[in-house]
């Protein structure tokens, strides 16, 4: 008899298949880990469980009745809890409120019963006793706590829920080890009373710790099911990355100087430590495409976003073509021939609702210090920095708002390549745009690389990671865990290194 | 995919682009022509030269102090100047004071009132970029200390009075039968939109008004520009404290304190969003004289002061139904 049961499902964001195929089986009393890379469809996968996503074909069953799902009440009413990735708090609420948040206690069915609400607030706070640390208490306040504070405030209202079906989508990637074990203790005892759990997490130490049994899900299609007693990460590994591993075949051969390692070192970074990122060190020679990769957050656009100079960093050196570069602000590192592209080109890039030319001209303004602005002048400037990007627009009047997704992008491209950068920092440049823009911005940084600049790539798409840099630096926990050079950057050894324990 | 090529092939229709820039002109057009039509009907002789004339000396006045109000706007992040009409005032009175009736003082005075003006807005802009107070609170305090310097300073000194030269330049006729004022503001005018549409520092301000974030990771020093938009309203403030000065032969102490909300009404009613990005100076000097005909009319038909401020307080709400919703939601 199972508890819970995905048959077929599948989900689809306008052209984007997030879910294909979704076949989920999950006993009770049983820690059910599921695993997948980067938007393979984990997360949609557990959306439809919450209700809060609605599949577009396919059944959930619930002690083997087919249920709907409508949404997040309907879940709760079900006996369905969830743990969510991005955090769900209320900042400024206490601890206990926030733990009770789902169903707060009332009395005469209006006002907030405050001693109940104290009370089972409590329950759940000693669970965590003596591991949260000195100043986590029911009456603290969300936002005044640490990182790992608030991700067991969330854990806790998880548990508050009482379901029977609890989801945990990477709820251990802020704790540290004591925090670890005791909520693995917890769940331990959940087990023993019959309650099944969704585990997601990317740590194949704990996934090995407290799960039972993992399903790999590959490209949105659930793939294999299997006792994790029977099996060993390596295999989970092999799983994850499917038959066609021939990636590094097809990527690209560097220009001979760098792969002989004769090149010169252009950007050299020792010790760069800051919010998010520890003890970094890497060097990128002229010509090279320096890939970052790993999963999600582990460190990679903060390093970027400070090397430019737009984040603080607490420690480290930075050399530029041999000269300290101390970055305080975009300004100066990009009159040092820095250049930063961002995959958010509506917070980062895109000056909204302006013109196309005055959205590639900012950087040519800033490095020849212009005091004028000449139309004329300016758009024999811009044109062909938006030809060699075959960006598609009307006339350089019209706002850039009027452009799609991906033409915008390359007005934002197109402002550093008027003034030749020596550097070009990209944080994942081509989250959300359409194919052929992606072969036109990566035949264009090849083309760069060609000219002599030094390139770093963070990619959240492994194929591309894997298909345009010469050599990858795996990110894991803020850390550089592994560097794959030449044969190794096969899709085996990025996922291997990126699932490593952190 | 193939949906969005086509989108980007296809060139959004210009009409778009006419909408968002000329209609508020446009409208303040028609409207400041009805309004003279409504003026002369209820009172004739309302639309003659000489009462023209005086409304757009009256309208220059509000148009000077409006450009620094546009300015602030232009640059976003709710940026807006509460502090206009206590910088007039203040500028006004030292004006008065340093060339207390003597032509030779002018050049002194308008030196005095500049560097006044530009030390307000200076402060003004520094508590919203390092202090990080919002605008509209930095600038409310900034006028309670201004109207309290105002009481301070009128206690003991008396209050100057306006050279000759200066009230000459405000009312007199100076050229094709315009006062100097009114050239002025044509000079400002012309300087504004050179200044928005042809040089660095224009564009830099919508920059900052549209993506503030953005315009910060292509280089644009946010903080630098924000200071200098404060400091330039201030100035023109100061500006238009001097010519007051001029119109009304002496100051007295609460001279300026009519020009904080139509000030904003005037950028509101040119087509400059309040959320900032959009907009330019022109529609801004066809809201003044807008403004100032209304005023006018509601003069003529004896509306006392607390009705027109009531008028004045409904048209800004009106205009916000019109113009600050749209920006918001498309946002």
């Amino acid at each position: 008899m199972t508890k819970l049961t995905l048959r077929g499902v599948s989900k689809a964001y306008g052209a984007t298949q997030a879910v294909r195929r979704g076949d989920l089986e999950i006993a009770p009393g049983e820690v059910h880990v599921l695993i997948g890379s980067n938007g393979s469809g984990k997360s949609t996968l557990c959306k439809i469980v919450a209700g809060s996503v609605r599949p577009d074909a396919g059944a959930v069953l619930l002690d083997g009745e087919p249920v709907a799902v409508s949404g997040p009440q309907a879940a709760r009413a079900l006996g369905i809890g969830i743990f969510y990735q991005e955090l769900s708090l209320a900042g400024q609420r206490t601890v206990a409120e926030n733990i009770c948040l789902t169903d707060l206690p009332r009395k005469a069915g209006l006002f907030v019963d405050r001693r109940a609400l104290a009370e089972r607030a409590q329950r759940y706070i000693a669970l965590f006793e003596d591991v949260a640390g000195d100043d986590f208490a029911a009456d603290a306040v969300v936002d005044r706590l640490r990182a790992d504070q608030r991700q067991l405030v969330e854990i806790m209202k998880a548990l508050a829920t009482e379901a029977p079906v609890l989801i945990f989508d990477e709820p251990t990637s802020a704790l540290d080890r004591a925090q670890v074990e005791r909520f693995f203790a917890i769940l331990r005892g959940l087990k023993q009373e019959g309650r099944s759990m969704i585990f997601i997490s990317h740590r194949m130490d704990e996934i090995f710790a407290i799960g039972d049994r993992v399903t790999v899900i590959r490209d949105g299609e659930t793939v294999a099911t299997m006792a994790l007693a029977d099996t060993e990460p390596a295999a989970v590994i092999r799983l994850m990355v499917g038959e066609k591993d021939e990636l590094a075949a097809a990527a690209p051969q560097p220009a001979a100087a760098v792969a002989s390692g004769r090149a010169e070192p252009l950007l050299e970074v020792e010790g760069f430590t800051g919010a998010g990122f520890h003890d970094v060190s890497f060097a990128v020679a002229r010509g090279e495409i320096l890939g970052f990769g790993g999963l999600h957050g582990q460190g990679q656009s903060a390093v970027l976003r400070a090397l430019f100079g737009a984040l603080p960093h607490s420690a480290g050196s930075v050399r530029l073509a041999g000269r300290p570069l101390a970055s305080r602000g975009p300004r100066e590192t990009i009159r040092r021939g820095c250049a930063y592209v961002s995959g958010d080109r509506g917070r980062d890039g895109v000056i909204t609702g302006r013109p196309i030319l005055e959205n590639v001209m900012p950087i040519h303004y800033l490095r020849n210090r212009l005091v004028l602005a000449r139309p004329g002048a300016l758009r024999d400037k811009a044109r062909p920095a938006l030809e060699a990007l075959r960006t598609k627009f009307a006339g350089f009047g019209y706002p850039v708002s009027s452009l799609s997704g991906g033409n915008q992008q390359k007005i934002v491209i197109a402002r550093w390549l008027i003034d030749r950068p020596s550097v070009l920092l990209l944080d994942d440049p081509t989250k959300g745009i359409d194919l052929s823009t992606k072969a036109d911005l990566f035949a264009l940084i090849r083309e760069l690389a060609g000219e002599g600049l030094g390139i770093v790539l963070y990619s959240s798409e492994d194929a591309e990671l894997l298909a345009n840099a010469d050599r990858i630096l795996v990110f894991n926990g803020g850390r550089i865990s592994r560097e794959l050079v030449g044969d190794e950057r096969t899709r085996y050894n990025l996922y291997h290194a990126a699932y490593e324990a952190a | 995919m193939s949906a969005d090529t086509t989108r980007s092939d296809a060139p959004p229709r210009p009409r778009l682009r006419l909408g968002a820039l000329k209609a508020p002109v446009v409208v303040a057009l028609i409207l400041i022509v009805a309004l003279l039509a409504l003026g002369e009907a209820l009172s004739p002789g309302f639309a003659s030269f000489e009462q023209i004339l005086r409304l757009l000396i009256v309208a220059a006045l509000l148009g000077i102090v409006a450009a620094g109000q546009n300015l602030v706007i232009l640059g976003g992040r709710e940026g807006i100047d509460l502090s206009v009409g206590g910088v007039v005032s203040l500028s006004a009175i030292v004006a008065g004071n340093v060339m207390n009736g003597a032509d030779g003082g002018i050049a002194m005075a308008i030196l005095a009132c500049v560097a006044t003006g530009a030390l307000f807005g200076a402060f003004n802009g520094l508590g919203v970029t390092l202090l990080r107070i919002p605008p509209l609170v930095m600038t409310l305090g900034m006028l309670g200390v201004l109207q309290g310097l105002l009481v301070v300073i009128r206690q003991g000194i008396p209050s100057g009075r306006a050279a000759p030269a200066l009230s000459e330049f405000v009312t007199r006729p100076f050229l094709l039968g315009l006062p100097g004022i009114i050239w002025l503001w044509i000079a400002i005018g012309l300087v504004m939109a050179f200044v928005l549409k042809r040089t660095v520092f224009g564009h830099r301000i919508y920059a900052i008004g549209s993506n503030e974030h953005a315009a910060y990771m292509a280089g644009v020093p946010v903080r630098t520009m924000r200071v200098a938009l404060f400091t330039l309203s201030g100035v023109f403030a100061a500006i238009a404290g001097i010519c007051l000065l001029g119109y009304s032969g002496s100051s007295f102490a609460n001279v300026g304190e009519q020009y904080m909300l139509p000030s904003i009404i005037a950028v509101v009613f040119g087509g400059t969003p309040l959320a900032g990005g959009r907009g330019g100076y022109t529609g801004t000097m066809a809201g003044a004289v807008l403004l100032v005909i209304l005023q006018s009319i509601l003069t003529t038909v004896n509306i006392d002061e607390s009705g027109r401020q009531m008028v004045f307080g409904a048209t800004l709400l009106v205009l916000m139904l019109f113009y600050g919703r749209g920006r918001t939601m498309r946002a």
